[in-house]
């Protein structure tokens, strides 16, 4: 049986971990994530969790000993922040480009400078293009569910790629929540009982040369297969999200979840991450306004799902995306050019794109109602440019700090 | 068994790699494999190792064990890991081996290797020695010796070369060697016991000519790492359980010039460098002779 308990987003990351019972775990702290490590650090010490642990001396070298442990067929979870994770961004790309089934959350946290220690997922999508799945994720009982499904679709003979589940720094790590427990033999029933590849290895009793020096045509193989696992993905992850429902009662839409949007919808808000909540109360309070306005979060921006969100948008108007991070060279944040991407088909569609909540400034309700009615005279409007210069939801006006 | 008899064992690393004619790492690596036997992980890093094909597979290059490249910066922490998932499995049996050249171990992948010594990590790390980024085109690493002309020191290295046996022995791990291609059962002796060493890591560094960047005939490669030891520039020790030892005693050591004056990389080493460079060999000799003194636990 499951149980009930209050804990941290940290907390819930670190359970899930525990109960995937991963053979080795390397992780160096920084700030939001440090007690990610701390935790499973304190049930290995206890005898909680049976599994091995690297006190690593850096972030570069938390990912390469999972390295190392998954080329010698260990199930292995790691979790970082900002700073972190742009340290190891050389072993980073090289899990995704093995084809190493890691498994790895991420408390994101805003890219230095100036100095900050705040939420931003400029981190994890700075590296959108590395390889890796990335889901993104809305609260504690999400992070908890969705790292015990990482591991289940990262293992999956159709994938066999590491996976990140990023989830905001402080908003998420430090809130406590109410978070529903699954039970050891549970979790033992969802996940395969141990990671065994057979593409790649290192073995004296099966020698493997692994990376030697490979031409362009071969390698492009391997990107195009990669590539290809990626796209799979999407119908993997889709398929662990239904059969954990079954399991656990708890549904998490795979890829997009689409909130308040019917045939009668003009305008649609697109979020990433905690701020979701917030939308989904302006959105609540627009609706009962009579505004015809829904709300889309994006669940997976790696593989990105560009087809469920075509079809979501279907009858849309106008879309708003708020980004909680930039996207420099283009004047707006990342996932609005995702968005755009997916939607270079529609000229239908016009698009707004939002910057909020910066160095983890707070999204407010009131953001979200401002953004919303935005749209709603976008979708209202006849013949308005489908591109709309970016707004910047800011709490203190610019003029005080001038 | 004599070190004959292991040197006679069938070769694992292919017989068509493509290093230059004369290479001393080349020897070295195939010897510490013969050694080490086929229950071996290998890991060669970006260098001429790899870059020679030590990392193949299709029996004209390659090796007949598992090998893979490592990136230049994490030898060391991947081969801890490997470690973990063995240890999970109770594989204890397998040697997990790193080949690694002067740049992957003395700079880029320095606190890698820092850290897994520090967390005494069974790993068997041997550090080819060719005092320079030769993969790249010869360039200075941190243990290029001062004077020694490289493709970035056009004028000669102004530092001194980093002293990493003795950085490595300071982590108190188990073992610590010295070695030479000239010497061979002294190498083969280490290589042995880092084998036998069951209670963590070992670090073998080996000073090795090369015919690609210091400038000398092919076939002098063992005749300079003879000289390196006889002028005490490159003293043959190991330090076990923090315990100093020379293994090879030179009670009479040429003067370093003999060493010098036979490479092209010195040929712009200036008198004064040269007198420099002697003085800092005799108090280098000196303190290791102290250190041979220091008894740990009062032993
Ligand atoms: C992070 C990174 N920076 C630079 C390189 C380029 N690189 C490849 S081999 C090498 C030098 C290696 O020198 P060393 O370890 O002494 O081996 P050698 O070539 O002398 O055998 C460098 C700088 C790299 N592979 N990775
Ligand atoms: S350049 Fe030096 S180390 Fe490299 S293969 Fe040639 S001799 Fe050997
Ligand atoms: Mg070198």
């Amino acid at each position: 049986m499951s149980h009930v308990e209050v804990m941290t987003g940290n907390q819930a990351a670190s359970t899930a971990a525990c109960l995937a019972r991963p053979d080795v775990i390397a992780a160096y702290p920084i700030t939001p994530q440090s007690s990610v490590v701390e935790d499973i650090s304190k049930a290995i010490a206890e005898g909680k969790l049976d599994a091995l642990i690297s006190e690593v001396e850096s972030e570069h070298s938390a990912m390469s000993v999972l390295e190392g442990a998954a080329l010698g067929e260990a199930r292995t979870f790691s979790a970082t922040s900002s700073q972190g994770l742009a340290f190891m961004y050389e072993p980073y790309f090289r899990a995704s480009t093995l084809r190493l089934p890691i498994v790895m959350a991420i408390a994101n946290r805003e890219m230095i400078s100036p100095q900050t220690l705040w939420a931003s997922a400029q981190d994890s999508l700075s590296v959108r293009d590395a390889g890796w799945i990335q889901y993104y994720v809305e609260n504690n009982q999400e992070i908890l569910d969705t790292i015990l499904q990482a591991f289940c679709v990262a293992e999956d003979k159709r994938v066999l790629l590491p996976i990140n589940i990023c989830y905001d720094g402080f908003y998420l790590s430090h809130m406590s929540e109410r978070v529903d427990v699954p039970d050891q033999a549970q979790v033992d029933a969802f996940l395969p009982q141990c990671y065994k590849p057979d593409h790649i290895y290192l073995d004296p009793d099966r020698p493997m040369a692994v990376d030697p020096l490979t031409n362009g045509d071969l390698l492009m193989e391997y990107r195009q297969k990669h590539l290809e696992a990626q796209q799979r993905a999407l119908t993997v992850i889709e398929e662990a999200s239904e059969v954990f429902c079954n399991l656990f009662g708890r549904h998490w839409d795979g890829c997009v979840e689409a909130y308040k949007i019917d045939h009668n919808t003009k305008g649609a808000i697109i979020t990433l991450g905690s701020m979701t909540g917030a939308a989904r109360e302006a959105i609540d309070r627009l609706q009962s306004e009579g505004l015809p306005i829904g709300l889309i979060k994006i669940r997976v921006v790696r593989p990105f799902p560009k087809t469920e969100l075509r079809e979501l948008l279907s009858g849309i108007r106008a879309v708003g995306v708020v980004d909680r991070n930039v996207c420099f060279g283009w004047n707006t944040g990342i996932i609005y050019q995702e968005v755009l991407a997916a939607i270079s088909g529609s000229p239908s569609i016009v698009h707004q794109p939002f910057i909020a909540g910066l160095g983890g400034e707070d999204i407010t309700i009131e953001m979200f109602e401002t953004a919303a009615r935005q749209v709603v005279t976008l979708a209202q409007k006849k013949n308005g440019s489908r591109d709309q210069e970016t707004i910047w939801l800011r709490s203190v006006s610019e003029e005080v700090h001038k | 068994m004599s070190v004959l008899d292991v040197l006679d064992r069938p070769d694992v690393i292919s017989p068509g790699i493509s290093a230059c004619v004369g290479c001393s790492v080349e020897l070295t690596l195939r010897t510490v494999m013969k050694v080490l036997g086929r229950n071996s992980v290998l890991a060669i890093p970006p260098g001429c190792m790899g870059g020679v094909g030590v990392v193949g597979w299709d029996k004209k290059s390659g090796a007949e064990i598992p090998v893979f490249f490592p990136l230049l910066t994490n030898t060391a922490s991947m081969l801890s890991g490997l470690r973990l998932a063995y240890k999970r499995q109770g594989r204890d049996g397998i040697h997990v081996v790193a080949f690694a050249g002067d740049g992957a171990s003395v700079d880029a992948g320095f606190q890698a290797l820092s850290g897994a010594a520090e967390r005494n990590d069974r790993i068997i790390y041997i550090c080819y020695d060719n005092e320079g980024y030769m993969n790249t085109g010869y360039q200075r690493s941190g243990a290029t010796p001062k004077g020694a002309w490289t493709s970035t020191t056009p004028y000669g290295k102004l530092q001194i070369k980093k002293d990493m046996p003795r950085i490595m022995a300071d982590h108190r791990i188990p073992y610590v060697s010295t070695c030479s291609p000239a010497y061979m059962k002294d190498l083969v002796e280490k290589v042995e016991k880092a084998k036998r060493n069951k209670a963590g890591f070992s670090y073998l560094h080996v000073l090795n000519p090369c015919v690609g960047g210091w400038g000398f005939p092919p076939e002098e490669s063992i005749e300079i790492a003879r000289l390196s030891v006889k002028t005490r520039y490159f003293p043959l020790y190991e330090v076990v359980n923090g315990e100093y030892h020379i293994t090879v005693d030179i009670p009479n050591p040429l003067p370093v010039s003999d060493y010098v004056s036979r490479l092209k990389k010195f040929s712009r080493t200036s008198e004064v460098a040269l007198t420099e460079m002697q003085e800092l060999i005799d108090q280098q000799w000196q303190e290791l002779k102290a250190l041979e003194q220091v008894r740990v636990n009062g032993a």
